[in-house]
């Protein structure tokens, strides 16, 4: 099963944002979306989630996204988007509780609960049930927000249809501990079966992290591959448009990404 | 707040307003009961015997005529004008705070009252140049139809202005309003300055507002709109809650944005637009119960929309009995009670809370 576009194209006005994208997520895999500052990181996922106008076919898992209703599309993903505000003084558990909106996998009136109260733990929040979301910190407010999104799809695999955790920039506001304990989140969701997209900044933890990485440049799909295939020299250095040097240091043996100096 | 919240949380829950929102709806309900009572009791005959005379409605007891024509034909009317504008006019305003995500939001915002009036000021100056045969029909109902047609045509074009493309853009909609209003505003001046000083002072009473018009006849035609636009709200709670995170992240969560953007203007204009027809300006309403509701319980829409609909139903009656004492036996316009109650509550809210509000 997959997450697929084809020939996806966004314009803003005259400018053209996205250039006839064709992207694939497998179930059971971290798709990672990297590329620089303006490449369409952001607007790819956003597309995808389906919240933007475009050219070009969306499906999940076969489905055309475009055709199907708000909240059948709401119980195949959930999307954390990359800062969110929140009006009113809702709690903690009242945030995460507005996952339970497009309405639950079982009947059981205990098991949105349930399910709210293991997001929460899941996340490192317990016992900030009752903190005003507007108090938290922007670290411990990004956590609540994922917890949010994970009550959305809490079961990973759905009448035997996976469902998508759609992350941008997850752990830009975290700290290095938080950042693992996220991507570690994001990778398990994977492991169960669920497909996990996420916009990327930092290119070690993609490395870490990721099955598949699709490099973005102006709007174009420049790679597409698994990380030591698509985080080499070469194609990192024009695209960011700054000299690195991929290493392979002994733990893993997974690629290391060293920024040089650019002079 | 912190202190309170922790004391009844279920075990494990930690946060969960719920329970407390289901206590404060009894103990609302309760309070709605005793001051409808009194509400019925209250004012210039003395002592009539409340419970006797509606009970002898239905052959329960016995009460002079005297009595039941009070109660049943004078301060019935009165009193459930007061319970459904009140709980209109509370609902209307947690409903266009949701959309708008801004607790300052007012049901104005949809443009709904400058239209209207606009709509009452014109009839009550040109009303008189109308031929005779019409108003021989329309009688005392001109000034509430025009008041009502005002608000819808005033919300109609605020929405169409707004909605590009099948989307309506909720911050068009308020700039477009601040304009239209000032329009609005521009005109109502215009055939205010064509008045006669008889015409002056009903205009400046309609602006203030009052329920001591209700009669039967008003409440039987305004009230099913009103409940009509009352009905929507409890199908909106959901996609309000939703919206508190902003507009895409609603429809991520499965909500179809559009449509509860229509659904919830239409039904602001319908009970709102209905309200002012029968009652003209009531103020404060729509922004302080909502407000208060929210620190009590928490912004869960589920819970706080029918809470508003009983404080402002509660109110509503509070106002009409200080409107109906204080200048007794001439009456004080409500709206003046109103304004006069939620004006200082509001800014001592706003100061205690300046912490937790994201204005």
């Amino acid at each position: 099963m997959q997450y697929r576009a084809k020939g996806l194209t966004v314009s803003y006005g005259a400018r053209t944002v996205l250039r006839d994208v064709s992207f694939t997520a497998e179930a059971g895999e971290v798709t990672a979306i990297v590329g620089p500052n303006g490449s369409g990181k952001t607007t790819l996922l956003r597309t995808l989630s389906g919240e933007i106008a475009h050219s070009g076919t969306v499906t999940i898992n076969g489905q055309d996204a475009d055709r199907m209703h708000p909240r059948d599309r709401a119980l195949h993903r959930a999307v954390l988007p990359q800062s969110g505000s929140i009006a009113f003084p809702f709690n903690v558990l009242e945030l995460v509780r507005l996952g339970l909106t497009a309405g639950l996998a079982s009947a059981d009136p205990g098991e949105g609960d349930r399910i709210v109260m293991a997001a929460i733990a899941k996340v490192g929040l317990e016992g900030y049930g009752s903190r005003m979301v507007q108090e938290l910190s922007g670290g411990e407010r990004q956590r609540a927000q994922l917890a949010r999104v994970l009550v959305q799809i809490w079961q990973p695999v759905l009448d035997g249809q996976p469902r998508w955790l759609m992350l941008d920039e997850p752990v830009s506001a975290l700290d290095i501990r938080h950042q693992l304990t996220i991507m570690r989140l994001a990778q398990d969701y994977a492991r169960g079966g669920g497909g996990v997209i996420a916009v990327m900044h930092d290119l070690n933890l993609t490395a870490m992290f990721a099955d598949r990485v699709s490099l973005l440049y102006e709007g174009q799909l420049q790679r597409s591959g698994p990380p030591k295939e698509v985080l080499n020299d070469h194609d990192l250095s024009i695209c960011y448009n700054c000299p690195v040097r991929v290493n392979t240091p002994p733990p893993g043996g997974g690629p290391w990404v060293l920024p040089q100096s650019m002079v | 707040m912190v202190a309170v919240a922790q004391m009844d949380d279920q075990p494990g829950l930690t946060g969960d307003r719920r329970g407390r929102a289901a206590a404060l709806r009894f103990g609302l309900i309760a309070l709605l009961i005793l001051m409808l009572l009194l509400g019925l009791g209250w004012g210039a005959a003395g002592d009539t015997q409340v419970l006797a005379a509606l009970g002898s409605k239905f052959g329960l007891a016995e009460a002079s005529l005297r009595d039941t024509t009070i109660i049943w034909d004078i301060r019935m009317p009165r009193v459930l004008t007061a319970v459904l504008v009140g709980a209109a006019l509370a609902v209307s305003g947690a409903v266009m705070q949701g959309l708008f995500r801004n607790p300052l939001a007012d049901p104005g915002l949809v443009g709904v009252s400058a239209g209207a009036g606009f709509g009452a000021v014109a009839a009550i100056v040109l009303g008189g140049f109308l031929p005779v045969a019409v108003l021989s029909v329309v009688g005392a109902y001109l000034v509430p139809f025009a008041a009502f047609l005002g608000g819808w045509a005033s919300t109609l074009i605020l929405y169409a202005i707004a909605t590009r493309g099948g989307r309506t853009s909720v911050a068009t909609m308020l700039l477009a309003g601040i304009a239209l209003g000032a329009l609005t505003g521009a005109l109502t001046g215009f055939i205010v300055y064509r008045a006669t000083d008889d015409q002056l002072r009903d205009l400046t009473f309609w602006g203030m507002g009052s329920v001591a018009g209700a009669t039967w006849m008003k409440l039987l035609t305004a009230g099913p709109v009103i409940a009509l636009g009352l009905i929507a709200a409890p199908v909106l709670a959901r996609a309000l809650d939703a919206l508190a995170l902003g507009e895409s992240v609603a429809a991520h969560l499965g909500i179809d944005t559009q449509l509860m953007k229509r659904l919830a203007i239409l039904s602001v204009a319908l009970s709102v637009g209905a309200s002012v027809a029968i009652t003209g300006g009531i103020g404060f309403v729509g922004i302080v119960v909502p407000h208060v509701l929210r620190l009590l319980q928490g912004p869960e829409h589920r819970n706080l929309l029918p809470n508003c609909a009983i404080l402002g139903a509660i109110i509503l009656l509070a106002a009409d009995m200080i409107s109906r004492t204080v200048v007794a036996p001439a009456e004080l316009p409500i709206g003046i009670v109103t304004a006069t109650m939620g004006g200082p509550f509001f800014l001592w809210i706003l100061l205690k809370n300046r912490h937790i509000l994201d204005i």
